[in-house]
Formats: structure tokens, C-alpha cells, sequence
């Protein structure tokens, strides 16, 4: 019994790291993002989408998507990035993307907001978002 | 018409009522204790009593988006040093002209180094404390503006800051503490960014006064001096409205696991007995999982100008043609001359130190990180060597 929970927690969690990512902007947002600007929008270090319109990053709050996108898009550790922010925070230089607490909260986000760029588990997407990459 | 003025005037009055409302903060903390390893020895500020608030402090920033673009930011440190009295250390406020590039006006951080921005924020970095030959010194903030700009240049990002202001504190120059003020501080650097690495380089010049009033030794020869109308060698000891500047170039790297870092820094007062200063480090580091272990050695080298030596005269005539032998007494022929006194003034400034470090971060929390180092600190010049031990948690909040 207790060999079988422990299966399936394993499962569990192995299918929770193995989730893809969707990278998501609203239907309207025709700009080209590439992997290097979905980095730079996320740290910090781009404002602004490759026509020059502002963008307004969302991430997910500190849970198993926003784990799996700082690994497969950022590259970073949890750790790597909270220095990395500190240094902005810190020094009056940028603002951590603010944070929402589930997937459709992204989507109902990026929905509504023409300038937003979020990401979410790549089994939720749906038709209200454009989906710009996966991971 | 009419209408659309009060329906724009509803929009601001609701806009300013929100923006008000944001006020962010943020936090970070460091609790370190450490010790010198033998009895008699001391090193930045600990001795072999094992201490907990030397390099312990606590800090809140306050953000506030005024409006669209323009931000309010203050900063607020306790340091153990000082009983934990809280202080506003920062105090500026920032308004982005664009995306790219952003004036502020108040009280900030001086960037003299790659890690100044952050210096106290002990989270971001991974030694107990930035290699102090290099952070050492003992005035981090200055009064006035900065303009940031960044950019884009092929693949590299770029940003460069321009600073101007002056700086108005008790410092660690001829004595422990001496009132100092930097007047016309003018300063630029420039950082470009490519993937994992970056190179960054410094220039700031100032007109530097320091005041020789704490030290007993310096005012007696500068009265000395003055007394026997030798104005200009008294002006070329002394710390007053002389040329001052300081330099800066360094390379970090952050390449998979492996981070490395090396800084090396020179400054110097024109016309001083303060010794031209230079100082690197290299680090080493390497992040394995959850640890990030480094080695660290650092250099400084402390010394005045051959030719700043034998300016004193050994003896003047006075007006009736008498030689007057420059002494501190000239009716004692045992007194010392005041050359001596200059000359090795000026030879006691001088200092040599290698440093080695070790040290492991082990971040255990997402927003908290335990730190341990031992530094061994060796004085070249007299072969001395001491060992301290610090440790600690930095955390962000």
C-alpha cells in the first residue's frame, strides 16, 4: 500500500515537472516574440514588444508552472531569480512582473489586456489567447 | 467640451487616487556573526570576541508610483554597527523619460563598483560581504542626480549612468573618522551585458576636502608648515579642495554553474598625503545545486609617489638672511626636521595586503540564503596574517 502511494506520488510529481508550457499574448498581438525576448520581458531587461508597444508580463505565483517555466524559458533557478529581482528591486530599477495565482487567472488576463504576456500549462490553452511558443 | 474636461478631470482624480494607493515594500536583512581566529587579532571591524551586529542589518524600501512615470523611493537601514538606528540611507525620486532611460534626484548609491548597487542587499551576491580590499570605501551614498540609459548594440545590452552630486559624510581617510566633504563629483559607468558575460568600467573625478582635525599628527604639521610660511608644502599634505578621482573596470561571468568574477579599482587624491590606492580580486565560483562555493583573492597596494617625498625644505632664510633650520623647535638643533616628519607621513601611508577567501551560500529558502566564509588576511609589509570567520543568513522580503 504504502509502495503504491508512493507510486503514485512520484507519478504525480514527475507529471507535474513534465507539463509543457504555453506562452501565451492576447489574440490581438501581432508582434513576433522570440525565446530571447520572452527572456527579456520577463527579467526585466525589455519593456516593450518588437513594434515597440509596452508589454505587461505576468507570471504565475511560485507554483509548479511558474517552476517549470523559469527552468525551460529563463533558466534559472527559484534562488537565481529572486537575487536577480533583489538587484533590480533594490536599486529602483524594475519591478518583478506582477503575479496571478492560476492559469485561468492568466488567461482571463492576457484576454483582457492587449499589451500581456503570460504562460500557463499548455493543456489548458484556449481559444480566448494566442499561443506564441511551447516548451 | 465641457464635459470631457470633468469626465478627464474623474479619470486623473481616480488615476492619482490609485497611484497613491501603491506603495510597495520590499525588504532585505542580514544576521552575521563572526571572529577574528587569535586573540590579539582584528580585521573589518571584529576582534576574537565572537560579534553579531558588525555587519547585521535590517532594511525597508518604499516605492510609490507617484504618477505614470515618476516613482518615490526611500530606503531605510538599521545596522547593528550603529544599534540598529534606523536611518534613510536613500532618498530619491525617479522619473523614466522612456523604456529605456530614467533621471533620478535625491540621495543614492554611489556606483562606484559593479556590486554598489546592491552592496547592502548581501542576498544578491555570494560572499559574506564583497571582497574588502576592493568595497573599501567607507561612504557608499552621495546627494544628487542620475541618469540611466540602456540600449541595445548588436547583441549586447548596454546601460550607462551618469552621476552628479557631492558627498557630505565622516569618513575613514587620515583617521577613523573625519569630516569630509566630495564637492563637483562627476562619475560615469558603463555595463554591457551579453548572455553570461558582462564587462563593466568606471571614472568618477571630485574635488575632495578632508578635514585633518581628528588627527593630532597631521594638524601639527600643517601649522608647522604654515608656521614657517611653507603654504605650499602645508597645501600638498593637506586634504583641501585637491583633485580627486577614481577608476574601475571589471568582467563578471555566469556561465552554467561557474561564476567568476575580477575588479580592479584605483583612486588617488592629488596633492595629499592620502597614498594613491589600488586594489583587485578574482573570484572564483561554482553553484551546485542549492550551494554555491567560491574562492576569492584580493590585492591592494597603498602608496604615495616618490615624488611627493622630500618637498619640505630642509632649512629657510628669513628676511635678515639668517638659515632657519625647519625643526619643530628651531631653538632645539636635537628637534626633528619637518621633512622627516612629511617623509615618513607620507611612507606610513603606504600598505600591501593579499587576502584569501572561502566560503560556501547555500540557499535554503527561496528568499533566504546561509552564508559562511573564512578570509585570511595577509599584511605583505609586515607578513602579519589574520583569519576570520563570519557567517550568516541574508534574506529578502
Amino acid at each position: 500500500m504504502i509502495k503504491k502511494l508512493m507510486t503514485l506520488g512520484l507519478l504525480l510529481a514527475s507529471h507535474a515537472t513534465l507539463a509543457d508550457i504555453a506562452v501565451i499574448v492576447n489574440s490581438a498581438n501581432a508582434s513576433a516574440v522570440d525565446d530571447g525576448t520572452i527572456k527579456k520581458l520577463f527579467l526585466g531587461k525589455s519593456k516593450s514588444f518588437a513594434d515597440g508597444s509596452s508589454a505587461a508580463p505576468v507570471n504565475q505565483d511560485g507554483n509548479a508552472v511558474f517552476d517549470e517555466f523559469n527552468d525551460k524559458v529563463i533558466g534559472k533557478s527559484s534562488s537565481q531569480l529572486n537575487a536577480h529581482w533583489s538587484k533590480l528591486v533594490f536599486t529602483g530599477k524594475g519591478t518583478p512582473p506582477k503575479k496571478l495565482d492560476s492559469d485561468q487567472a492568466v488567461i482571463d488576463f492576457v484576454s483582457s489586456n492587449a499589451d500581456a504576456i503570460g504562460y500557463i500549462d499548455a493543456s489548458k490553452v484556449t481559444d480566448a489567447v494566442k499561443v506564441i511558443g511551447k516548451y | 467640451m465641457k464635459k470631457s474636461a470633468i469626465a478627464l478631470a474623474v479619470a486623473l482624480g481616480t488615476v492619482s487616487f490609485h497611484s497613491v494607493a501603491e506603495i510597495r515594500i520590499n525588504g532585505f536583512a542580514s544576521i552575521i556573526g563572526g571572529q577574528t581566529l587569535d586573540s590579539d587579532d582584528t580585521l573589518h571591524g571584529y576582534d576574537n570576541d565572537f560579534d553579531m551586529e558588525n555587519r547585521s542589518l535590517f532594511a525597508l524600501q518604499l516605492s510609490a508610483d507617484l504618477q505614470e512615470s515618476l516613482t518615490a523611493t526611500a530606503q531605510i537601514v538599521g545596522r547593528g554597527q550603529n544599534d540598529f538606528d534606523a536611518e534613510f540611507e536613500w532618498a530619491y525620486l525617479t522619473y523614466a523619460i522612456s523604456d529605456s532611460s530614467q533621471i533620478s534626484a535625491g540621495k543614492m548609491r554611489i556606483p562606484f563598483y559593479r556590486y554598489s548597487d546592491f552592496l547592502d542587499v548581501g542576498y544578491a551576491y555570494r560572499w559574506v560581504k564583497p571582497p574588502q580590499s576592493v568595497y573599501n570605501l567607507s561612504f557608499s551614498t552621495y546627494n544628487g542626480l542620475s541618469y540611466i540609459h540602456n540600449s541595445t548594440l548588436g547583441e549586447w545590452e548596454s546601460t550607462v549612468q551618469l552621476a552628479l552630486g557631492s558627498v557630505d559624510d565622516d569618513i575613514v581617510a587620515i583617521t577613523y573618522s573625519d569630516e569630509a566633504e566630495l564637492n563637483n563629483t562627476v562619475g560615469i559607468n558603463w555595463t554591457l551585458n551579453r548572455d553570461w558575460f558582462s564587462v563593466r568600467a568606471a571614472y568618477f573625478a571630485t574635488k575632495a576636502s578632508i578635514s585633518a582635525a581628528n588627527s593630532p599628527e597631521l594638524s601639527g604639521l600643517l601649522a608647522g608648515l604654515t608656521g614657517y610660511g611653507l603654504t605650499q608644502q602645508a597645501d600638498d599634505i593637506a586634504v583641501d579642495k585637491d583633485d580627486a578621482y577614481f577608476a574601475a573596470i571589471g568582467i563578471s561571468i555566469d556561465y552554467n554553474d561557474i561564476l567568476f568574477d575580477v575588479e580592479y579599482t584605483q583612486f588617488d587624491v592629488d596633492n595629499s598625503i592620502l597614498a594613491k590606492q589600488q586594489q583587485y580580486y578574482a573570484s572564483l565560483g561554482y553553484r551546485i545545486d542549492a550551494w554555491t562555493l567560491h574562492l576569492t583573492y584580493e590585492h591592494n597596494e597603498d602608496k604615495n609617489e616618490s615624488d611627493e617625498f622630500n618637498s619640505v625644505p630642509l632649512t629657510i632664510t628669513a628676511p635678515n638672511g639668517v638659515t632657519i633650520p625647519v625643526t619643530t623647535d628651531p631653538t632645539n638643533p636635537n628637534a626633528p626636521y619637518l621633512r622627516t616628519l612629511v617623509n615618513s607621513t607620507l611612507a606610513n601611508a603606504r600598505a600591501e595586503s593579499e587576502t584569501w577567501s572561502i566560503g560556501a551560500r547555500y540557499d535554503f529558502h527561496p528568499s533566504a540564503a546561509f552564508k559562511i566564509e573564512l578570509n585570511q588576511f595577509d599584511n605583505t609589509l609586515t607578513d602579519q596574517k589574520v583569519e576570520l570567520l563570519s557567517f550568516g543568513i541574508d534574506l529578502v522580503f
